[in-house]
């Protein structure tokens, strides 16, 4: 071979690794090996949830008490950020390596139990189910089984910033009676009276549980018994609406505002003082009033006396689930039931993830509430002195009428579609999905 | 491969056995033996990768979602895609992201490199610093980085607002979010740079010395010498940049926080299939689209094969 210049790189390698690259790409996508947990003797529960450092530690707490009573039971935990915890938690099922006992979300519940991939709970002796109230055990159950046990309930509520408000000189109208005009009229009023730096509202117009509520006032299941897309297209279309005229009249941020939703109570507008309220799951009201600097009040969503009936509910917080595939399914309904029932347990947890569903232990639990926790209790006491009408479990689908809520509201924040287009695609994609 | 076929001189011959066969050497086998034992753990890797590869091209026929037994379901799925709005959503945005920075992408390390190849002092110092965004871009700091920086109060909007300028929401408004990623990728020029650098000090110096006594001029020389001499060089970064944005996931993945949005305007090929694979569970949709993305990546390379020989010269 002569040699002048001589050539790098030859055809022959070139396509050699154009095809090992392209290749990787496939293998990405087989299936996973499955991991064998060993248990000496000792069984070795494990237990995953999403949530952060602090909801963790108060978990590891009553753990702790839980493996005192159960010699012979360890629990192990692990816990990511909802985001990262689905993926996770799909892929693991996924592998045919799944966890014992975890929280699972009410938009995916049905989407693997309809999969096969959960237990029946009301199969398990070891977990009494007796004190807990039929309303909730429904929010579970699909054909009569039990497939996930709500953690607690909640519900969600408006938090203000009322040093801001005061500030501004603005008065909070009296959330008892409050409609949704109040509420713009309200927001508008403090962009104006603070100079444009702070937004009135700052509530996330992607979140399914915004028009669930909206919907319920209405009249109107956003989920039916039958698992079924309920929601009108005009309440769709108007809930868009009403985020777009509230974003004309100056009372909610421009478009592009919001970079991270959803994050901790920390790292919320409503901490960072640029918005004056915001819609929250209440059970989280004592991590932002403990984040923002100054006064939070909690109060309930507008439109509960102005609409044809309640859209209030006292809804899970997450479920607990056994894993059908679990190797220990009798301690884990053990430690359902000790999440549930023992009032020990729940003293570390408190109202973390919910108002205790059975009644004795959330009475148990409330002299050791702070203020923060108390309030957020009290609300819900109060929010079910009234009648409320029925609700139903999540359909399988729900994660992408998640989805698809969330990209429209982006189409609809930036004006690339009009909320009625925006509704009509939503009832297309979101009736696809469930009726799939 | 040459310590398995060179044979030292006078043993050329291999010494006759009694059936009259030339015998491999007992070195020489142990050389073999030896040679396959450090390829063993290469062996080995490819088996995570060649199983799977297989799997996947049996799923792509199937309904599979994860959890129960898959079901053939003939060529569904590949029907499916057609009438999958995202799917297409998800070609537009790979493709905008590819066909935009690549070139773009390649033409920056090639200018850099150029620079660096005059004999720069410390040089080695510079080739480290445009070299290491290429080792970090695809990682997840980096994109978390990149949101901050171009954040509603991230440097890049502090920066236009000293003018005067109210930037834009670079990440969350779906005119901009790719263009943000695009920027992204075209800062991790510096693995195609060092290649080119690479073949950049190959070229022999003669061939400028008589350029330039022959008056050309810099120009000249470069279009003349420079690009076809490292027109091989330029080949190679080309297919391997075009594969690896066509398969782009992280810069997607991290910037949306996993949805490809905004509006998915950062749905990049890869990103659906996973949302399509692990969020939605239809696994055996997420094994045809692999293997569509793997028939666009072919009918791409076969392509730039065959114009290559329009353009390409191989000096030898």
């Amino acid at each position: 071979m002569k040699k002048t210049a001589s050539t790098p790189i030859p055809r022959r390698t070139v396509l050699g690794a154009a095809v090992v690259a392209a290749g990787l790409a496939l293998s990405a996508c087989g299936g996973g090996g499955a991991a064998q947990s060993g248990s000496g003797g000792n069984v070795e529960l494990n237990f995953v949830f999403w949530g952060d450092a602090n909801r963790a530690k108060m978990t590891e707490a009553a753990l702790r008490i839980f493996e005192k009573k159960n010699p012979g039971i360890t629990v192990k935990t692990e816990y990511q950020d909802s985001g990262p915890y689905a993926d996770k938690l799909a892929t693991r099922f996924a592998g045919g390596n799944p966890p014992d006992v975890l929280a699972m979300a009410n938009r995916s519940l049905l989407e693997y139990a309809q999969r096969g991939t959960l237990a029946d709970l009301k199969s398990f002796p070891e977990l009494n189910l007796d004190k807990v109230p039929e309303t909730t055990l429904s929010r579970g159950e699909v054909d009569g089984k039990l497939y996930g046990l709500a953690t607690g309930v909640t519900t969600i509520g408006m938090v203000v910033n009322k040093t801001i408000t005061d500030q501004a000189g603005v008065t909070i109208p009296d959330d008892k009676t409050w409609s949704w005009e109040d509420y713009a009229r309200f927001a508008t009023e403090v962009t104006q009276k603070t100079g444009g730096k702070v937004y009135g509202a700052g509530y996330d117009v992607a979140t399914e549980t915004g028009p669930i509520i909206l919907a319920r006032q209405r009249g109107e299941d956003f989920y039916t018994k039958d698992n079924k897309l309920g929601v009108s297209e005009k309440t769709i279309e108007d809930w868009f609406q009403y985020s777009v005229d509230l974003r004309k009249a100056g009372g909610y941020p421009p478009a592009g505002f919001f970079e991270q939703i959803g994050g901790s109570p920390a790292q919320s507008y409503l901490a960072k003082g640029t918005v004056a309220s915001q819609i929250i799951p209440i059970n989280n009201f004592r991590g932002y009033n403990e984040a923002v600097e100054g006064e939070v009040v909690l109060l309930r969503i507008p439109g509960e006396t102005t609409g044809e009936r309640r859209g209030y509910s006292a809804d899970p917080t997450m479920l607990w689930s056994i894993a059908a595939k679990s190797k220990h399914p009798k301690e884990a309904a053990k430690l359902v039931d000790f999440l549930t029932n023992d009032t020990e347990g729940a003293a570390e947890v408190l109202t973390q993830r919910g108002v205790p569903i059975n009644p004795e232990v959330a009475d148990a639990i409330t002299p050791k509430l702070s203020a923060d926790d108390k309030t957020f209790v009290d609300m819900m006491a109060a929010i079910q002195e009234d009648e409320l009408p029925a609700a139903y479990v999540y359909p399988k689908g729900a994660s992408v009428v998640a989805d698809t809520l969330k990209q429209l509201t982006t189409e609809v924040e930036f004006g690339r579609v009009s909320p009625a287009d925006a509704a009509k695609t939503f009832m297309e994609k979101s009736n696809a999905a469930i009726n799939k | 491969m040459s310590v398995l076929t060179k044979q030292p001189p006078g043993a050329s011959a291999p010494a006759p056995t009694t059936d009259g066969k030339p015998r491999i050497r007992p070195s020489r086998r142990k050389k073999q033996r030896s040679g396959y034992l450090f390829l063993l753990p290469w062996f080995l890797g490819m088996l995570f990768t060649v199983i799977p590869f297989f799997a996947s091209l049996y799923l792509a026929f199937t309904d599979y979602n994860l959890f129960t037994e898959p079901n053939f379901v003939g060529l569904a799925n590949f029907q499916a895609m057609f009438e999958d709005p995202r799917l297409l959503q998800s070609l537009k945005v790979t493709f905008i992201y590819t066909f935009v920075s690549v070139p773009i992408s390649l033409a920056v390390a090639l200018l850099v490199a150029l620079v660096l190849n005059r004999g720069l002092q410390g040089l080695s110092i510079y080739r480290s610093v445009y070299y290491l965004p290429s080792l970090l871009g695809g990682s997840v700091a980096i994109v978390m980085l990149w949101r901050y920086i171009f954040g509603n109060d991230g440097i890049v909007n502090g920066f236009l607002g000293l003018f005067g300028i109210q930037g834009p929401a670079w990440v969350t408004d779906p005119q901009f979010s790719l263009s943000t990623l695009i920027v992204l990728n075209v800062w991790t020029f510096g693995s195609p740079m060092v290649i080119f650098l690479a073949g950049l000090r190959q070229v022999p110096g003669m061939y400028y010395e008589a350029a330039s006594i022959d008056g050309a001029s810099k120009w000249r020389q470069f279009r003349s010498i420079t690009l076809p001499l490292i027109s091989p060089i330029i080949f190679f970064n080309l297919i391997m940049q075009l594969i690896g944005s066509f398969q782009t996931f992280t810069q997607g993945y991290v910037m949306s926080g996993g949805t490809g949005g905004p509006a998915d305007s950062t749905l990049f090929y890869n990103l659906y299939l996973y949302q399509k694979g692990f969020t939605e569970f239809e696994m055996g949709y997420a094994s045809a689209m692999a293997w569509l993305l793997l028939m666009i990546i072919a009918i791409f390379t076969a392509i730039n094969f065959i114009a290559s020989k329009f353009w390409v010269f191989y000096d030898n």
